[in-house]
């Protein structure tokens, strides 16, 4: 299926005098982790709370589920669980009883509700801690549990990981990968750091001056990071001999019946190549492809590159 | 009895208008559902039905969500497993091919006489290696994918842990001896009894033995136990070349390795099925290293299991 659970479609939203979102249109697949990278102040969660319907759409407009939100709230956003800025949680009373209260408000789709959804971020169930003494972790979890409480098919992460150490960002990173994976939620997330959603998101969105620069699946990014030479040769058993016991070259890989990779990219290619066409290998393409992620965003930021 | 009159009609009417009122939200309540249910029967097993306490329909809708959450859990795994294949035949084409083709290219030298002598036989050597490191590959990559889509079983069976583990050294000794490594082991005399499958436990500690041997360039390698009433740890260390910060944390992730560059003696694969295995014990293993100085693999086994 290749519906696009959120789409917004020119989606802007101006402040007086200041456009902090500007015309962006967000696919976002089903069953997929979407993250939405920028700088602070780039726009990413005033997108997340149009979305949310928590600030109004100055113009544009915005698809859940497939059709238009508006005149649908109802029906729409119990799909939906979110956590914008910081959650808002009665500080006196403990964490169980924070999720009581949010169950009985919104409803639940299973029996024993609160137990499991804090069994799924890893929070004492009935504890005595009230929420006033968790640490920012702690709270950060409660947070994502009351947005996991009504399993929602869809859930909408701002910054969930700010203030977090890193163990924490690898286990809050950890639980979306398997909420996705296991549970087949779909995740929109916002971040400013690069490598952390880098290694979580299958597709991303780079958001800057509230304009989306570009939104690409990460395979197709991560195709843009890679260091290798890449040769096309007649022969390939032939052509990883000479490599190997001329060049002294190991670190290789062959990709079809007539390219191979090499990941030295310091080797020389010129010798290479002549020494592969002396010995009846004909080669009839060499390139050196040497980017990094980190070049490339700084390229489509415009030199300034993102956090 | 005009008054009595007049309060019995009142009360049919609130009794009338209060039954219209539950009519009106299990009536909407149901529109609810029938739509849910609608979206169900296409193809969205992610949709749940949201039940207040005092709903009527509560159990209802409970069990709705339980047969969605049951059948799309289903439908993950199978997908999975059909990943899981994917990757293998990904793996193949890359991994396999890149040492075949040199295999390849060293046996067609030494067929077509372009070396002879001394130089032919060293060409065969070569090439027996390679044959020898892709059958081990096939054989990884085959336990992998086993692993992977859950088709392993397992025997658990009360061992101890202490002489389970000093069996298993006893075998690599000559190894680390042939390969000039210095080794100390520190392993409590007593007995420590542990629900362990032996076949992993090993498989465990000969991957990452045989990693040090291989990988490390390291002279030294340790094994130290200690175990209390809660778990077991077991920490494997050398001093080799170790292991960058960039890429510790994927260690145990084939699939990043494939995006990377790799040496050909390395296949990726042994760590993440010590992962797997440790994880079937409900264990853990992490590492941590300080390039050229030590990296340390612990792994932690629950006492209970």
């Amino acid at each position: 299926m290749n519906e696009y659970v959120i789409e917004t479609k020119q989606l802007t939203k101006v402040y007086s005098e200041q456009t902090a979102v500007n015309a962006v249109s967000l696919h976002i697949k089903k069953g997929q982790i979407f993250g939405l990278i920028g700088r602070n102040g780039a726009g990413k969660t005033t997108i997340m709370k149009m979305i949310l319907g928590l600030t109004p759409v100055t113009s544009g407009q915005v698809n859940i589920f497939g059709s238009n939100i508006i005149g649908q709230e109802k029906k729409v956003f119990p799909r939906i669980g979110a956590i914008i800025e910081t959650p808002g949680f009665y500080p006196n009373l403990t964490g169980t009883e924070n999720l009581e209260i949010f169950a009985l408000l919104r409803g639940t789709a299973a029996p024993h509700a609160v137990e499991d959804a804090l069994k799924i971020v890893g929070l004492p169930y009935k504890d005595k801690k009230l929420f006033c003494k968790y640490s920012l972790g702690m709270k950060q979890r409660l947070g994502i549990a009351n947005a996991v409480l009504h399993d929602p098919e869809i859930l909408i992460l701002d910054e969930p990981t700010n203030g977090l150490d890193p163990i924490g960002i690898a286990e809050v990173r950890d639980l979306l990968k398997k909420l996705s994976a296991q549970r087949g939620k779909t995740i929109l997330i916002s971040s400013h750091i690069l490598s952390e959603i880098s290694l979580l998101a299958d597709d991303i969105g780079i958001i800057d001056h509230g304009i989306l620069l570009e939104e690409s699946s990460m395979s197709e990014l991560k195709k843009k990071n890679r260091r290798y030479i890449q040769l096309q040769v007649s022969d390939i058993p032939k052509a990883s001999l000479i490599l190997e016991r001329q060049f002294s070259i190991r670190d290789y890989c062959v990709k079809d019946d007539h390219t191979l990779q090499l990941f030295d990219t310091s080797a020389d290619i010129g010798q290479i190549n002549k020494t592969l066409i002396s010995q009846d290998v004909t080669v009839s393409s060499s390139q050196l492809c040497n980017d990094t992620l980190e070049e490339y965003f700084k390229k489509i930021t415009g030199g300034e590159g993102i956090a | 009895m005009i008054i009595f009159l007049f309060i019995a009609l009142l009360l049919a009417l609130i009794v009338i208008i209060f039954l219209l009122s539950v009519l009106h939200s299990v009536h909407k309540k149901l529109a609810l559902i029938k739509d849910a249910l609608g979206d169900i029967k296409t193809g969205n097993l992610n949709r749940r039905i949201l039940a207040d306490t005092n709903d009527m329909t509560k159990q209802i809708c409970f069990d709705i969500n339980e047969i969605a959450t049951n059948s799309q859990s289903r439908l993950i795994h199978q997908k999975k497993s059909e990943q899981a294949y994917k990757r293998l035949m990904t793996s193949l084409s890359h991994d396999v091919k890149t040492p075949l083709a040199s295999l390849v290219g060293y046996l067609e030298a030494v067929e077509n006489k372009i070396v002879t002598g001394e130089e032919k036989d060293e060409y065969i050597s070569v090439a027996y290696d390679k044959a020898n490191h892709l059958k081990h590959f096939v054989e990884y990559l085959f336990e992998w994918v086993k692993l992977d889509s859950g088709e392993q079983i397992f025997h658990f069976e009360l061992f101890d842990l202490n002489e389970l583990s000093r069996s298993i050294i006893a075998d690599w000794i000559p190894v680390l001896e042939n390969n000039h490594f210095e080794y100390e082991f520190e392993i409590p005399e007593t007995e420590y009894l542990i629900r362990i499958d032996t076949n992993a436990y090993t498989r465990v500690l000969n991957n990452l033995f045989s990693n040090i041997i291989t990988h490390s360039d390291g002279s030294k390698m340790s094994l130290r136990i200690s175990e209390n009433s809660q778990r077991a740890e077991i920490i494997v260390s050398d001093n080799g070349k170790g292991i960058s910060d960039d890429d510790l944390p994927h260690i145990f992730e084939r699939m990043y390795q494939c995006d990377h560059s790799r040496s050909a003696r390395g296949n990726g694969l042994g760590l993440e099925i010590a992962k797997k295995l440790i994880s079937v014990h409900k264990g853990t293993i992490t590492a941590r290293s300080t390039p050229g100085v030590e990296t340390v693999f612990t792994i932690i086994l629950p006492a209970s299991l």
